[in-house]
């Protein structure tokens, strides 16, 4: 149309259809063009940005996804991509709040007039340090202690170890992981020669039938237990055998469950081992070339063995275990007959005397009967925190050890050791720390002056705890910790605030061998630092700034990647380039190509492993697995008239430990862990009903909680959990210990149940 | 009875008959599915609506009052083409919610194919097999309940489609938003066994917010992005939904 036209003018008809139909097509078009609210489902909660990392608590270290909304944690989402499969329990979906609960430690408090009162970082260090100059001076090394834990993060223990063993001269470095642990650590040493499990999560869906004992999986690694699940639902033939004392909610889904009475395990394992024998199961090839057979010092032979086990039969040990014997005959049938059999276990079998004897018990159940290396067939040690196998197993942070397994009695090892941390000869002190009960047992001795407590809750957590508070109030502990006030801070001279979770970066290593990467997302709150930093300025302050020189999360990996490499853990392949794109790497892996090694000891698949046999079991001299004639001792702590139950502790699914955490989450805080759970029957012969407050005394001490009635227990058998600092369990535990680990026996102790008179 | 109001009084049965009889049909689940009922009432509609047409016009006319005529020309062109038209939308609706209606886009095969796998773990596998959903297994779980929840529902579908029609969705394909856990919670929230986890009383307010999915703990409720391969999920499928549930 001409310009000038003043015509006026309307639409053509067809300028009309053209209109309407690209009005219809942009309709069409919204949901593409950022009109999306309308068409799709909106996000509960908002994210700016989604980053990979893992779980804060327990030992099986799921991968999650962390969503970053203003510079805060909003959400946490499980990994789809991590072995959970996107899958987290309760206490992981807890971790969007916990950074922001209440109870945060903020700043550094120095205790002035018996009152901690905040101090600035500086006046903080300056006491601690001079603190620990003047003890080592006047009273050498070994007054002074590190007492750590299995949820710092590997950088943070591995220089809190080479400072204290290679700087300051003292192997006093011990900590949690000793109460949790020790006894999976000496279970598989001294079968293998080298701790940590053989085989990976990834055998779970291969097992054809689960021997879990002593643990409730469904409650304390609940992820697992999902997988086992899973397992169980595409194979409905997979059997599930449970050995546990209680009928946790883990035994609602098994196909056999023994109530084994508390600290029977050997008799029970050496009887399934009696039913191998019998009915024909052994594994010829296995014992002929790949097992050997020890009895304290002695070496022994296959028949010394056989004429051992000759005395546990089923029958005769039905009545020490509480179970029949029909049922160890089927668990022992289940078990043997499978195509692969897979056994998990945990604080049951760990936290008792004869806890060693009854890991490696189960591992010679695996070896003797060939269900070992093989997908599907292996001896598997769940654990209960996030980095206490690859922080403080892996680094040795324990008080006889030295990093990849070396020991400290071990002249070589110490050089080696020197060598490597670039020290002179002769540093590493020959004497072995004080493991834990020992080293608390030292404070209240006067023996140790100062002790340095990262990341952990001594002052709840200890068996028989009153016992050793004298000791925590005597000496001069430095407390480091994430929220403030503790059991422990109670005792506390310095308090000193930590960094939590992702406000700090660093590797931690899970049950399955895997390292994997916690990024640094946000800042911590007030004045909290990251654990490094902390050990870093003690370092310096203390005169060995040259000897931690690394000082960075990655640079502090690089040099510990660096030293693993002189030994049969060598993971120098996992470079911190792969652990921020990988869901994590499994161990050994000694070259940046290496996949990880799923399953130990089998030459073709362990880079570590040598020949063409079915084993290299390169951890012993002889290349060969040993399989130990254990006897079942006395249990602990026997009940009589005056204690007539025997006292069970353990955890629930919705707690972590002691409740610092979990306690202030808000999804989690409501849920009360202070509870006695009593068999109605015992309930009824004490005239207790339920909800009654009552008294459990033991023979060191006495704890308050509610009755709950029911037959989760056995008779003549009551429950708690360790979660809760208003009822301190471990007033009445026993500190007894197995022998090889110094783990202390929680699973057992004889106690009386009143009603509280009001 | 006055007659307008008796002709008001047959339109409304009408009407309400019309919308009574799917939903009676609905009802009877598993005798008759619904869907065939919308189509037949459709055809029928339509068959009757051409023939009454072609009898009145051709065979009746002369016969007819001129009134009468007017009135039953009116049934045939706009009644019965109206009561068509819906029997098709309703079909499409109704039809829909079936689970092979889902499969015929190719980017839904894996999950289908996993569902009706008798040895997969995913939930959606477990509720189909055991029965727990006895039929349209993918609308059951994707409608959200509540007031608008068909709608949501519709809307996703169609969303769907589109973007399957102009090939505008990302491979693998992912969930858009928060899944709305009420779908779970219709069925379970109030049963003992949901009761009796401690952790769930404490989530509620999260749960039916969405802030927290039933899927974090329990799923994951399909194959993963990266565990959805058509040749797996292709074995067998056919003859499963062919045969329907099976497995445990
Ligand atoms: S199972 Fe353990 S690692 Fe996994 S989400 Fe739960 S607490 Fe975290």
């Amino acid at each position: 149309m001409p310009p000038d036209s003043d015509k006026p003018r309307g639409l053509t008809r067809r300028e009309l259809v053209r209109v309407l139909g690209t009005s219809v097509g942009l309709a069409c078009l919204t949901p593409l063009a950022g009109c999306g609210s309308f068409w799709e489902r909106q996000t509960a909660i908002p994210v700016d940005s989604w980053h990979k990392g893992v779980c804060r608590f327990c030992g099986t270290g799921c991968g999650v996804m962390i969503g970053l909304k203003d510079n805060k944690v909003a959400d946490v989402k499980g990994d789809d991509d991590a072995h959970n499969r996107g899958r987290l329990c309760i206490k992981g979906l807890a971790t969007r709040d916990i950074l922001y609960s209440e109870g945060r430690a903020l700043h550094p408090m120095i205790r002035k007039n018996g009152e901690l009162q905040p101090a600035s970082w500086d006046e903080a260090m300056t006491l601690v340090a001079r603190r620990f100059k003047d003890a080592i001076q006047a009273n050498g090394p070994d007054s002074v202690a590190f007492y750590g834990s299995g949820q710092l993060y590997t950088q943070e223990s591995y220089t809190a170890n080479k400072l204290f063993k290679a700087g300051i001269g003292t192997n006093n470095v011990d900590g949690n992981p000793r109460l949790c642990m020790a006894s999976a650590v000496t279970g598989y040493t001294t079968t293998f020669g080298k701790d940590e499990p053989a085989g990976c999560y990834e055998d779970i869906d291969h097992a054809e039938c689960f021997f879990i004992t002593g643990s409730n999986t469904l409650e304390c690694h609940p992820i697992i237990w999902e997988r086992v699940r899973d397992r169980k639902r595409s194979h409905p033939a997979t059997k599930i055998i449970l050995v546990d004392p209680r009928k946790t909610p883990t035994a609602r889904h098994v196909d056999l469950h023994l109530p084994i009475l508390p600290g029977t395990d050997v008799s029970l394992y050496n009887a399934m081992i009696h039913v191998f024998l019998e009915e024909n199961f052994i594994d010829a090839d296995m014992v002929e070339h790949y097992l050997s057979f020890q009895e304290g010092e002695q070496k022994r032979t296959f028949d010394d063995f056989t004429r051992h086990i000759a005395k546990y039969e089923p029958e005769t040990v039905a009545k020490t275990c509480g179970v029949t014997a029909q049922d160890i005959r089927e668990a022992a049938f289940l078990f043997a007959s499978s195509k692969a059999t897979l056994s998990l276990w945990t604080m049951g079998l760990n936290q008792q005397v004869q806890g060693t004897a009854s890991n490696r018990l189960v591992s010679a159940m695996h070896l003797l009967t060939g269900h070992f290396g093989r997908p599907g067939a292996t001896p598997f040690s769940l654990t209960g925190q996030p980095n206490a196998c690859g922080g403080v197993r892996d680094t040795g942070s324990l008080a006889h050890a030295l990093p990849n397994g070396r020991l400290v009695a071990n002249p070589k090892h110490r050089e080696e050791m020197e060598d490597l941390w670039n020290v002179p000869r002769g540093r590493i002190s020959p004497k072995p720390g004080h493991h834990t009960v020992a080293l608390f047992d030292a404070m209240n001795r006067g023996a140790v002056k100062c002790c340095l407590v990262m990341c952990t809750n001594p002052g709840q957590t200890l068996p028989n705890v009153t016992a050793y508070r004298e000791g925590m109030e005597k000496t001069f502990l430095v407390v480091v910790d994430t929220f403030y006030p503790t059991e422990t801070t109670k005792f506390a001279d310095v308090v000193l605030p930590a960094a939590l979770w992702v406000e700090k970066e660093g590797v931690t290593g899970n049950a399955e061998r895997r390292y994997h990467l916690y990024p640094k997302l946000v800042d911590p709150p007030g004045e909290a630092r990251s654990d490094l930093e902390i050990l870093v300025d003690l370092a310096t302050r203390l005169g060995y700034g040259d000897l931690i020189a690394a000082r960075t999360p990655r640079d502090v990996w690089d040099e510990w990647r660096k030293v693993s490499a002189h030994s049969q853990y060598n993971f120098e392949g996992i470079t911190y380039e792969r652990l921020q794109k990988e869901r994590g790497i499994l161990w050994p892996c000694p070259t940046e190509t290496h996949p990880g090694t799923k399953r130990r000891y089998v030459p073709g698949q362990d880079p570590m492993a040598s020949g063409t046999g079915r084993f290299d079991f390169y951890g012993k001299p002889d290349g060969r697995a040993v399989v130990w004639l254990d006897h079942q001792e006395e249990p602990l702590d026997l009940y009589s008239d005056e204690y007539p139950l025997i006292f069970n502790t353990g955890r629930i699914l919705e707690h972590w430990h002691t409740m610092t955490i979990t306690g202030q989450a808000p999804t989690l805080k409501d849920i009360h862990p202070d509870y006695l759970e009593i068999h109605p029957y015992d309930a009824h012969r004490l005239k207790i009903t339920d909800g009654d407050p009552v008294i459990v005394k033991s023979r060191r001490g006495e704890v308050e909680l509610r009755a709950r009635l029911s037959d989760i227990v056995r008779p003549g058998m009551v429950f708690a959990t360790m979660h809760s600092a208003r009822h301190l369990i471990n007033q009445s535990t026993h500190d007894a210990h197995d022998p090889f680990s110094k783990q202390p026996a929680f699973k057992r102790c004889a106690v009386s149940v009143r009603t509280k008179t009001v | 009875m006055a007659r307008p109001l008796r002709q008001s009084l047959i339109a409304f049965m009408t009407v309400a008959g019309l919308w009574a009889a799917p939903a009676w049909a609905a009802g009877m689940r598993d005798a008759v599915s619904s869907v065939d009922i919308f189509r037949s009432i459709g055809i029928a509609a339509s068959v009757a609506g051409i023939l009454l047409l072609i009898l009145v016009q051709y065979v009746y006319r002369k016969r007819l009052s001129h009134s009468t005529y007017h009135r039953l020309l009116l049934v045939g062109v706009f009644l019965l083409p109206l009561t068509a038209t819906w029997s098709t939308t309703a079909t499409v609706m109704e039809g829909t919610k079936s689970v092979q209606a889902c499969r015929s886009c190719h980017v839904m095969h894996p999950f289908v194919n996993d569902m009706t796998n008798p040895s997969s773990p995913t939930l959606a596998a477990r509720h189909y097999r055991n029965n727990w959903i006895a039929k349209d297994q993918c609308y059951a779980c994707h409608v959200t309940y509540g007031a608008t929840g068909t709608l949501a529902g519709k809307r996703d579908g169609f969303r769907h489609w589109f973007h399957y029609v102009t090939n505008t969705y990302p491979d693998p394909i992912q969930y858009v938003g928060s899944y709305a856990n009420s779908n779970c919670l219709s069925c379970h929230q109030g049963t003992g066994k949901w009761e009796r986890v401690k952790s769930h009383q404490t989530l509620v307010g999260e749960l039916s917010a969405d802030r927290i999915a039933c899927v974090t703990c329990h799923g994951p409720p399909h194959p993963l992005p990266h565990e959805r391969t058509v040749a797996m999920a292709n074995r067998d499928a056919s003859r499963r939904m062919a045969g329907g549930p099976d497995g445990q």
